[in-house]
């Protein structure tokens, strides 16, 4: 299935790219667009105002999508709490982790040439981030 | 995240203006809280600015969105001040808002150093100081234009826990050598 995002990705697209590729369609391709007109036809939008999987009410995208998709991992829940932070810099969860992974992404956007390169490299962040969170929720 | 005023002497900025109904009231309150939050000064009521970034300007679109959603009305503009004396003049009303914060951290600080004077309990000295320095980087992250007294309530928060952990691991060793 075709995804598309604005271009730029911060810390709540990237957590979506990810969530995407491992937990809703392992064969996702991604188009990253600089203008909501120019997204390709039958791409499902998300990050974008107005779209079905975007922020909605209190919630950043992330959490949208955990919703929609009925995700009820514990661990995917936590993620979202960082993630929320992270993004709305509300201190919702006061998670701590949420300064760390601001910092890292947004230096990962100024070295890295594209938001396809750099989703690879954030994909192995969030493996990470998910793999030591379970050690402690399961 | 520090904005460079540019070599024409001004800062390029966002200005949202916005309406929403007067009641429910709870719209208003967030929609304040929240540009308070990001650091953002009214020019007058509904008309707030901050400075021009990736994150501010996608922070004040998702306001947009939302005051939208809420049955408000809102636009997002870019601007430049028409002069650079009234950019100057912004961007000091900017660094003045960032004063009082920086102030209540040193304050804060001031504290915990007096209590530790007094011997008091080190490990709720630290926690008490961990909440300040959440308090420091969420002003820091809102200060734009680096304000005069981050260098002074940053380096304040380094003594303390410099003093507080140092204390810390003398109490460690002594108890270790009675231990042993």
């Amino acid at each position: 299935m075709l995804w598309a995002t604005r271009r730029g990705c911060h810390v709540d697209r990237t957590a979506c790219v990810w969530l995407i590729r491992r937990f809703i369609d392992g064969e996702a391709v991604f188009s990253f667009f600089e203008d909501p007109a120019e997204a390709p036809e039958g791409a499902e939008l998300f990050d974008v105002a107005g779209a079905r999987l975007s922020h909605r009410g209190d919630d950043c995208s992330f959490e949208t999508f955990l919703k929609n998709y009925s995700l009820e991992d514990p661990v995917l829940a936590e993620i979202s709490e960082i993630v929320h932070d992270a993004d709305l810099m509300d201190d919702k969860y006061g998670r701590p982790e949420s300064d760390g992974l601001d910092a890292i992404i947004r230096g990962m956007q100024l070295v890295l040439p594209d938001d396809p390169t750099l989703t690879r490299h954030t994909d192995a962040i969030f493996d990470g981030l998910y793999t030591y969170l379970s050690r402690e929720v399961l | 995240m520090d904005v460079d005023v540019g070599s024409a002497g001004k800062t390029r900025w966002l200005i949202l203006i916005y309406q929403l109904p007067r009641e429910p009231s709870r719209y208003r309150v967030a929609v304040w809280r929240k540009l308070k939050a990001l650091g953002a000064l009214y020019l007058q009521d509904g008309a707030a600015a901050l400075p021009e970034d990736a994150v501010t300007r996608e922070q004040l679109e998702w306001l947009q969105l939302r005051i939208r959603e809420a049955g408000g009305e809102a636009t997002l503009w870019e601007a430049l001040p028409n002069t650079v004396a009234e950019n100057r003049d912004l961007v000091e009303a900017f660094r003045g808002a960032r004063e009082e914060g920086y102030g209540k951290v040193i304050e804060g600080v001031e504290r915990i150093r007096r209590k530790a004077d007094l011997g008091g309990e080190r490990a709720s000295l630290l926690e008490e100081l961990a909440r300040i320095e959440r308090e420091f980087r969420a002003e820091r992250r809102r200060d734009y234009f680096r304000s005069p007294l981050r260098t002074e309530a940053a380096e304040a928060l380094r003594a303390a826990r410099r003093v507080l952990k140092g204390n810390t691991s003398a109490v460690d060793r002594e108890v270790a050598r009675e231990g042993g």
